[in-house]
Parts: C-alpha cells; structure tokens; sequence
C-alpha cells in the first residue's frame, strides 16, 4: 500500500487563504458549541446549585474514564430551533468509555428547560439508543428531566419515532441482551419513570432522585392522596419496598461511581474480527485538512488530499485508479483498521456508479468497513447519459449502498446535492455514523437552481394569465426563496434537525472515526445479499 | 475524582489513566505522563514528567509503601464506593480509634454506658507512657473491642458509640 | 586490637554451650560471637518471635510462654529450665529484660550454670540506683545533688522540692527512661511524684522513687569497662549518647565531640575508678551527666552489655561479647589499659518503628521488603527479617546502622549515604529523620545535648513534600492498586492513545 503523493503546495496563496477562511469556520463552530454546552441562564444553574445537582457536564466527567475520548452526538441539535432556546436539544448523548468499555450515554440536562422534552430532544435520544441498537452498545442513562414539554406534546408523543419509541428502543436492546443502567438523579416522571423501569440496573440519589408515574400534585388532583416526593417515589423506598430501583446513593458522586461499578460488572464483547495493524499517524498533517477544503462549495478538490490526512500513514491502495475516475475507491487503514473508502471526484457517470457499486461488493465480500467521503453534485443527466442508463447505473450504487451489511460511516465533506446523496451513503441510508464538516451543504439541489426554477414555474404561472412580471417583482419571488434554501442547506441546519450525528472540526474527522469504528464493530457483520441489481 | 490516597493526614484526589506509551496520573489540574519500568532488586525506575526515579515499591491490602529519595512513605488507598458511603452517613466521631500502637492498661465502660464527654472510656499504654482515652462526645457506648492487657494496632478501633439519635 | 591475651581458648572454658535469654537484635548479636567461638548457640523465643533471625540462627530455639511476650522473656524459671533441657552451660542474658535482676543472676548459679555477667552483689549495688549513687559518693567520685525517698519517706517531698527545681524524679529500680519525670514548677512536685510512682510500680513491681538536680542542657557521656573480678579493669573509651528524645537514646558515638584529650582521660579513668572499686566482673557501662561547663556526675552503672556497645567494637576492633564470655569463664583479661587503642569515629543509629513527626510514636506493620545498606564501614545489627512483623508486643527498636568511619566527618557522610539506602517498607521508621538530624548544622558541629531534640522539633517534623515527589508516590501507588491499575489498564488501546478528546 503506497503513500497518496500530495499534488498541493501547501505555501501557496490558494492553499493559505483555504486554510485560513476554514479555520475560521471551525473556530465558528467552536464557539457555537461552547455556547450551546456552557451559556445557561444563572437562576438555572443557581437553581441546580441549590438541589445539591451537578452540571451535566461535570456528571459526565465523573462517569468517563479518565484520559478518554468521548464522541458526542449533535452537539448542536436544535440550535436552529425553538428559537434557540433549546441548546444542544436538551440533552447529552455520546460514546464514552465507563469502566473500560464503550457504552452510549444518554444524559438529560436538567439546565435547558429543567431537562423537559423537547420534540428534538426525543429525536436525539431516539437517535442514541439506535446507535446503541445497531452497534450492541450498552447504555448509562443520566435521568433528570422535567418530562414533555406540554406545548408540544402533539409533536413529540405518538408517532412512531416520538417518545414512545425511547422506550421501545430500550426493550429492543434488552431483548438483544445489552445492558442499561439508569442513574435517577432527579425526577423521572410519567414516561420518565420507565426509561429507569425499562433499565436493567438502577441507582438513585437519596433526596434529589425520584421515579413515579405521577407526581404528588397531579397525584392530588386525581385522588386527594397528599404524598411527599420521597414517600411517593423516593430513594428509600424504591430501593428498600417497590424494588424499581436497586441501589441507594447518598450523592451524585456515590451514584455515578456505583454505575460504574455496575457497568464494570458487564461482559466486554467478543468485538466483530476485521482486518486490523498496528496504527499509525497519517504522514500528511490533518492540520492541512483547512487549506484543501475549498472556500467556494461549487469548486471542485481531489479527494485523495483529504484521504491522506485521514488515513494510517496516508496509505491507500486505489481501486480501478484509471476507470471511472470520478469516484475514487480504495482500501486504507484507519486507527489500525482497514477500510474501504469511496470519495468524490465530481460528478457521478455510468462507469463510477458502477464502480462504487462493485467495490462495496467487495467490501461486504471481505467484510471490510466502507467510509463514504461526501462531495457530490449528484449523477450526471441529460441525454446521452439517459440512454447509456445513467438512472439504473446509479439505481445499482443505491441497491449497493442499501444492501451493504458491513458497518457505513458518512462524512459530509463539501457538497452533498440530488440523488448523489443517496448513492454516497445519506442519512436514509443508515450509515452507523454520519458527520458533517462546517462547510458542507445538503440539498436536493443547488440553491440558485432551486430558485430559479421556483422563480420560472411562477413566472409562467402568471404568463398564462396574461401577467408580465418586471425583474423586481421576480427578483422578489426568488430571494426569499434562495435564503429559505441557503438556510436549510447549510450544516447547521442539518445538525440542527439531527440528519447527522454532528458537525466535526475537520481534524477531529480520524479520531470520531476510530471511535465510531470501534463501536461498530461491538455488533457482529451479516453475510452479504442484495435485491435485484436492474442489468 | 474517584480515587484516593491518604498520605499521613492529607488526602489526595486523583485518577491514573492509560496512555499510547505508559500511564496519566491525573491531579486537579496537571496531568502528569509516567512509566515504571521494574528493575533488579525489587527497584523500579519509575519516569515522570521526564524525569527518572528510582523507588522501591511494597503493597499490602490497601496501603501502599514506596521508598522514594531515602524515605518510606505509606500510602492508603480508600475505594471510592467507600470512600463515598461513607461520606453520606454517620460521623467520625462515633469511632473511637487508636492515636498509636499500645497495649490497653483498664477499661472503665461497657457496652450500654451513657457516657458524658471527656470521661474516661480507657487507659492504653504505649511508649512507657499511659494516655487516656476519652469520650469524643455525650452518648451511649456500642461496643467495647479491647480487655485489659491486649495490644492493637494504630487506628484499631478500641470503642464505638451509637450513633446520634 | 593488638593485644594478646593469655587464655587458652574457648575449648578450655567450664560451658560449651551458651543460652541467650533475649530476642531480637541483641539475640543475634551474641550468637554471632558464641557461633564464632565454636560455642553452641540456643535461645529461647516467645511465639509471637518464631520467625525472627534470632531463632533461625540458633543451633537450637525452645519455645516459652507467658502472659504476655514480654511477661515470657521475664520468667526466670522457664528459662532455666529451657537451659537445662537443653544443657547449656551459661545464660547470656543481652539487655533489658533479665540483665540486671540479682534474683534470676542467683538461680542461674544455683542451677550451675554460669551468668555472663557480673556477681549477684555487683548486680544489686548498682541495680538501686540510689545504694550505687551513695557508694560512688563514699568512693570519692562527683555525684548530682539529690533525695531519695527511701532514707526517709515521710519527708521526701520535702527534702525533694530542697534539691530545687528543675529536678528529675526516677523510678529506684528504674532504668532506661521509664518513669523518669522532669519537674520545673515545685507546686506539681506532689502530682508528678504520684505518676512517677504509679508507673515504676507497673513497669518494676517497686514505687520507690529518688529525685535528683536536673541539669540544664547536659550532654550524655558513658564509658565502656571491662573487668575480669580478678583485680583487673579497663576503659574501653567513652561513648557520647546525648542525641535523645523521652530519655531515650537515639544516636550514640565515640569519640564523643565533646572531650578534649584530657577530659577524655578523666572521664574514663573515673569510671574505670568506680569499676575497681567494687571489683566489677564483665563489660559495663559507667554513665555520667555532663554539663555544660565540663563537670560531670556519676549517673548511674549499667552492669550489662549495653545496646549501644558496638560502636565501641568498631573503634578498638575488641569483640565486647567474647570479652564477657572469657571473663565469665574464669580467664583474665590479659592486656593493660596501654594496649586498648582505638581508631576512627563510629556512630550508631537506632533504627526505631516510630514515627518521629507524629511525637515519636510507635508504629506497627509488615515488614514487607527489608534491604539494609551495604557498603564500607556499614554494620548493620538487627534480628528482624523480610516477611517479619513489627508488633507492639515489643520495644520499637528494631536494628542498629552502626557506620565507621576516618573520622567524624567522614562517619556522617557515610551515615547520609547508609540511611538513604535503607529500604524498610510495611512499617514506618526513623531513617529519614535520622538523615535530618546529621543534617543539622548542631549535630554537624558536635554540638548538643540531651534536649537537643526537644529543642528543635523541626527535625522531627514530617518536611513538607514537593510536588514532584508527591506526584512520584501518587504515581507509584496508583499503578500499585489494582482497582485503579485495573480500570486504566481496561480502556481499549485506541481509546488510550486518544486519550482526553472532545469533538
């Protein structure tokens, strides 16, 4: 396996002028996530002070391993929501080492809103146990939530992927023989009370902790019982009479630390045997990541730049290096483990759709993991492309894509537009792990074809009832259109909705990768089959 | 913070920590790369902060004993799941402990006294010399554990009281 | 030692066997000279003992029992019986303990077997403190201002508070430090005598008490003699034991910094004096105060070898234990007070189970790795091993780092090295405060006194640790704990090499 021979030079004006706009986009990104983990209203963190409450984040801490890494989950989610009022949707979900082993955290925090549930925290929480789902990882639930948030009950109880859903996801994993354990570190109320009732192990903090399905007001108001939170549902009394949950903690600290204890009582797993050497830091600094990325997204850059400070001492052996070229496949190493990579080089013909297609063959064949590199202005059109059969040489990648056993990760590198999104592994085609970069962009489209062709089906809309329209009166029908777009197709917007499991500064891309490799291969890879691949 | 040495009467927080070559200790605020590597004898060399040591390293239970730059030191290890139940329930003076190895010279209570702060609970000898030990608070004696003429350690727990009502 | 003396050698003697009635270092120390001499070794050892150099080393070790570990060692009948059945033809009987009890010196002779030591009268004479001080007086030698009860009870107190303050009140039967009580306000003379007496009764069976002048900052110094009962004395030069702390000994040296020549010849030929006086048999030790200004008093004659003889050995190359056995054999001595020559500067330290931070209290513990210094001029005298214990069934003194050297100077920096090297882990010890203390610019100087210590507590003083050596021991002690070792050791390898990272 060769070193990819970088073409850049990396003193150039382009090169510093990349690296400078980009580092100034991730120092964005930086800042937003700060904001998002630390900015909180005093009277809330006073509030929480009172309660003898830690801050999520210093849980977090205690219940990590020391000198780990943890790879959080949308950091941003709902930032573009609720008026942002909502940071990080309310909730902290990751993975994290606990006593040695990789687990998924799902963690309230009770200084957004007293931790209520907001539509887009239960979509993340959904998003975290499914990750725990897919990968067998088992779980440490932090509960301290106020429960639903009322007002929006409608979008976040009954369907299929609201609420209810949590705690299917829990029942799935439990049938599937992976733990959970629940840290009661306030109050779980209503549908809160079974995130710990469904849990296989549950501690509780004595005063602070309490788990009922309704709490003594509304208790109240249905029968007249008058009850104290600790008679009701208490420390003390589900431990020693209900047996909802099993060990008392006479702290937040003693909790965590009895959680740990538990999570070291679990069986590691026997981890799925892929191809796997000695690590190695890639040879091309990923630091120069910022400098290939382009500052326009329209501007096309050789993916193998970005393979080369991604991968195990920049080594990749390319697949059909002189065939279909505009998709770039190959195997590398990543953290010591081999992977199959697809990247973009432009624009999607009939011979790189058919690429991509046989080279996750291969992967799903040698059970090798395929990372999919996102910069792609979709499949290519017109007619000649229509008649060599552009739609069912690209419906072969999808076929492909969707069929793969093997563990997918997606990084959103520049521009993901049209259908190209699915071939390259999108959000709906259940990629283990799928990550933006700051600059990316989603749509169905580009933004300036998607208003003009909003602005012309209008124009002739009007055409047909006589009316003539000046340029200002379409100008007027365009730009709002064009900002809605700009808006929805930025990465912020997509992390903001939870389409991705987060925004990465682009050098943080290996290690969340190593770490996503690794949870992944906790969950043993099925033998490839495929449907009907259209000849 | 979960783990703990006591080192005399200090108690230090810490955490340790693997790294890609050799282990982190981790202190409220720095945190430190080391390596031991043993050496002959019973020696190890132990690398910190690039700095190399040589220490003489003994456990027994909990305690630690490191000789370290011609001076023993012993260090005592208090679980966390300890450390922290015990933090949430009954005080330390319910305990009567031992201030120095000796040997117990009367008893002058028994389990079931009241006892008023400051009385006599027991007369030990140690270092040719009688200390008396003395009620740490008004209360009720739980358990006497020593008669007259037994020896204990430091720290042995020569009487309890029943914990404030 | 160039001296020849003219015995015929240990197959000649009355007793080819002998029995140490002891434990522990002194134990050892004896029969390592009664092996050398082609004697058979025996001890008898209490259990809580079994494991101890002592009895490892003994050509045979029988077992004693008694209330307590310390009560077996003080019964006089089971030793001699021990010493019957086991045919041995003398009792060494060490230090402390049995050494100086005139009633057991007189079984063991009436049971034919001989005492290394003194006569049952010597014992006696010098084991009251206050008889030996009136015959030291009557010879003509100096003596402290002082009462004693026994001359006439009902007015002790009286006669006491006469001798003025400050003054020492001891135990008659006394010796070692128990008991002893400095009292510097006369209004709690009565209080103190009380004490005083409530602990001789319990350590000696004996209440008795005599009180005598304190004197201010004074300077322990001893002579080694050695007598053969048949007219024949020497000084075996002085020792200086000033370096105390609770009247106890901690460092002894000879010479002692504090003598010039002539004193040094006064002070020795004193002691010798009051040896020939009352016709001594065997090595003793002739204590005296020293003050400031050169006087010095008679204190009290240890009739017993002293723990801290082996500086003595090291100096003037006589094995003080062979010289016991000779003399208790019947031989003469054999060389004048011209051919006892010495050389050099010895130290000894006692290394004690204490912690000297924590006002020297006794410490307890396994002792877990034991490696004692190596090196010229080292001698290391100790009767505890590797995978013992340190119990508090006994005296905390649980080795000697006895050091020679060119000269003082060179003895301390070859101490400095030897107790850095000690490694005795389980259980705390004196060794680094020892390395404080011949650190001290006063120590350095030669210049201290019986309080020195007291009058620096900073030397005892645990020394505040630097960061970097707290991290040392942290580090160390981490990865020694499995629950701490365990957890970093089962983070996966990747996620290790990651280590703290946020995304």
């Amino acid at each position: 396996m060769k070193r990819i021979e970088s073409k850049l030079n990396t003193a150039s004006a382009d090169f510093q002028a990349n690296a400078a706009h980009n580092r100034k986009l991730a120092g964005e990104f930086r800042e937003k996530q700060r904001k998002a983990r630390e900015d909180r209203p005093q009277r809330d963190i006073d509030r929480l002070r009172a309660q003898n409450k830690l801050l999520v984040r210093e849980r977090l801490k205690k219940l990590l391993d020391p000198g780990t890494p943890f790879l959080e989950f949308s950091s941003l989610a709902a930032n573009d929501a609720y008026d942002g009022e909502v940071p990080g949707a309310g909730c902290v979900t990751g993975i994290g080492i606990v006593s040695g082993r990789e687990v998924v955290i799902n963690a309230g925090d009770a200084s957004v809103k007293g931790g209520a549930w907001y539509p887009l925290t239960v979509k993340k929480t959904i998003r975290a146990l499914d990750i725990a789902i897919e990968n067998r990882l088992p779980v440490v639930h932090l509960c301290d939530s106020a429960g639903g948030f009322l007002p929006l009950q409608a979008d976040l109880f009954a369907d299929k992927y609201y609420a209810g859903r949590i705690f299917r996801n829990q029942c799935i994993l439990s049938k599937m023989g992976v733990q959970q354990v629940s840290v009661v570190l306030g109050h779980c109320t209503a549908g809160g009370a079974y995130v710990p009732g469904l849990s296989d192990y549950n501690v509780i903090v004595r005063g602070t902790g309490a788990i009922f399905l309704a709490g003594p007001p509304l208790v109240k108001a249905a029968t007249g019982e008058e009850n104290t939170v600790d008679e009701l549902g208490g420390c003390d009394m589900h431990t020693s009479v209900s047996g909802t949950a099993d060990y008392p903690a006479s702290s937040e600290e003693e909790a965590i630390a009895i959680a740990r204890d538990i999570v070291a009582q679990f069986k590691r797993p026997q981890k799925t045997h892929i191809e796997w050497q000695e690590p190695e830091a890639p040879f091309y600094d990923p630091d120069e990541l910022y400098g290939v990325i382009p500052r326009d997204i329209k501007q096309q850059f050789d993916i193998r730049e970005v393979i080369a400070r991604l991968v195990d001492g920049s080594r990749f052996h390319e697949y059909q290096p002189s065939y279909g070229k505009t998709l770039i496949c190959g195997y590398a190493h990543l953290w010591g483990y081999k992977i199959g990579i697809l990247g973009n080089n432009g624009v999607l013909f009939n011979d790189s759709a058919l690429k991509g297609a046989h080279f996750i063959e291969l992967c799903n064949q040698n059970r090798t993991p395929i990372l999919f590199l996102q910069n792609i202005t979709g499949f290519m059109v017109g007619r000649e492309y229509e008649r060599r059969g552009i739609t069912k040489d690209g419906a072969k990648m999808i076929m492909a894509v969707s069929c793969s056993e093997v563990p997918k990760f997606t990084v959103m590198c520049h521009g993901s537009f049209g259908a190209g999104n699915y071939g390259m592994s999108g959000r709906a085609f259940d990629s283990r792990f799928l990550f933006s970069w700051p600059q990316s962009q989603i749509s169905v489209m580009g933004a300036e074809q998607a208003a003009n062709t909003l602005a012309d089906v209008k124009v002739r809309q009007l055409a047909k009832q006589g009316k003539k329209l000046s340029q200002a009166d379409i100008d007027a029908i365009r730009d709002p259109v064009l900002g809605d777009f700009k808006r929805k197709q930025s990465a912020y917007w997509s992390t903001s909705e939870i389409w991705d499991d987060g925004i990465l500064d682009p050098v943080d891309t290996r290690n969340a990768l190593g770490i996503a490799l690794s949870a992944s291969l906790s969950a043993p890879i099925g033998d490839p089959r495929y449907g009907i691949f259209r000849m | 913070m979960h783990h703990a040495f006591k080192l005399g009467d200090a108690e230090h927080n810490l955490e340790l920590s693997r790294g890609a070559g050799g282990y982190r200790l981790h202190l409220a605020d720095p945190v430190i790369p080391f390596d031991l590597k043993p050496g002959a004898d019973g020696h190890a060399s132990l690398t910190l902060d690039g700095t190399q040591h040589e220490v003489v390293i003994a456990t027994r239970g909990d305690d630690v004993f490191v000789h370290f730059d011609g001076e023993a030191y012993q260090l005592r290890y208090e679980h966390p799941l300890k450390r922290l139940a015990e933090a949430g329930q009954g005080s330390a003076e319910d305990k009567v402990l031992a201030p120095m190895p000796g040997s117990i010279v009367s008893v002058q209570v028994n389990a079931g006294d009241a006892v008023a702060k400051g009385q006599t609970l027991l007369v030990m000898e140690s270092m040719k010399m009688e200390t008396t030990i003395a009620a740490p608070r008004d209360g009720v004696i739980a358990a006497v554990a020593y008669d007259k003429g037994q020896t204990f350690d430091r720290d042995a727990l020569l009487l309890s009281l029943e914990p404030k009502p | 030692m160039n001296v020849k003396p003219d015995f015929s050698g240990p197959a000649a003697w009355p007793f080819q066997s002998v029995l140490v009635a002891n434990r522990g270092e002194i134990a050892v120390r004896v029969l390592r000279t009664v092996q050398k001499l082609g004697l058979k070794g025996i001890v008898v050892y209490h259990a809580a003992d079994r494991g101890t150099l002592a009895v490892k080393m003994a050509d045979q070790a029988i077992e004693i029992t008694g209330s307590t570990p310390v009560a077996s060692y003080l019964n006089g009948a089971q030793i001699i019986a021990a010493a019957k059945t086991s045919g041995a033809g003398a009792i060494h009987p060490g230090y402390g303990f049995l050494s100086e009890n005139k009633g057991f010196c007189e079984a063991v002779e009436a049971a034919g077997i001989r005492f290394i030591g003194p006569t049952p009268e010597q014992i006696d004479l010098m084991g009251d403190k206050v008889r030996a001080r009136n015959y030291v007086q009557k010879a003509g030698f100096p003596v402290a201002p002082s009462a004693i009860e026994d001359d006439d009870p009902g007015t002790f107190v009286e006669r006491s508070r006469k001798v003025g303050a400050p003054l020492l009140i001891k135990p008659s039967a006394g010796g070692g430090g128990k008991g002893m009580r400095i009292v510097r306000d006369l209004a709690l003379l009565e209080q103190e005598i009380e004490r005083a007496r409530s602990e001789g009764q319990r350590y000696f069976g004996d209440g008795r008490l005599y009180c005598e002048r304190y004197i201010e900052n004074p300077r322990h110094i001893e002579v080694q003699v050695l007598g053969d009962g048949q007219g024949n004395v020497v000084h075996v030069f002085e020792r200086e034991c000033s370096v105390q702390r609770r009247f106890q000994k901690i460092v002894e040296e000879t010479p002692s910094p504090a003598l010039d020549e002539a004193k040094r010849r006064e002070i020795c030929e004193t002691a010798a004096g009051i040896a020939r006086a009352i016709g001594y048999r065997n090595a003793g030790t002739v204590e005296f105060i020293f003050g400031q200004q050169g006087e010095f008093y008679f204190l009290e004659m240890n009739t017993r070898l002293q723990v801290e003889h082996p500086v003595t050995e090291e100096i003037t190359g006589i094995d003080l234990v062979r010289e016991q056995l000779r003399v208790a054999a019947g031989e003469r001595l054999g060389y004048a007070q011209a051919d006892v020559k010495s050389q050099g500067h010895a130290i000894e330290f006692r290394i004690y189970a204490e912690d000297p931070g924590r006002g020297y209290t006794p410490t307890t513990g396994p002792i877990l790795v034991l490696r004692p210094p190596q090196g010229e001029g080292v001698r290391w005298d100790s009767g505890i091993l590797q995978g013992g214990e340190v119990t508090a069934a006994f005296d905390p003194m649980i080795a000697k780092l006895v050091i020679r050297g060119s000269d003082r100077s060179d003895a301390i920096a070859r101490a400095d090295r030897a107790l850095k090297d000690t490694v005795l882990l389980g259980c705390k010890t004196n060794t680094a405060f020892l390395r404080r203390l011949i650190r001290h610019p006063a120590f350095v100087a030669g210049d201290i006194h019986t309080g020195f210590l007291d009058a620096n507590p900073q030397i005892a003083a645990e020394p505040e640790l630097s960061d970097q050596a707290l991290h040392v021991l942290l580090a160390a002690a981490a990865l020694s704990t499995r629950p701490m070792r365990d957890v970093a050791d089962a983070v996966p390898d990747m996620h290790a090499a990651i280590g703290t990272w946020r995304n």
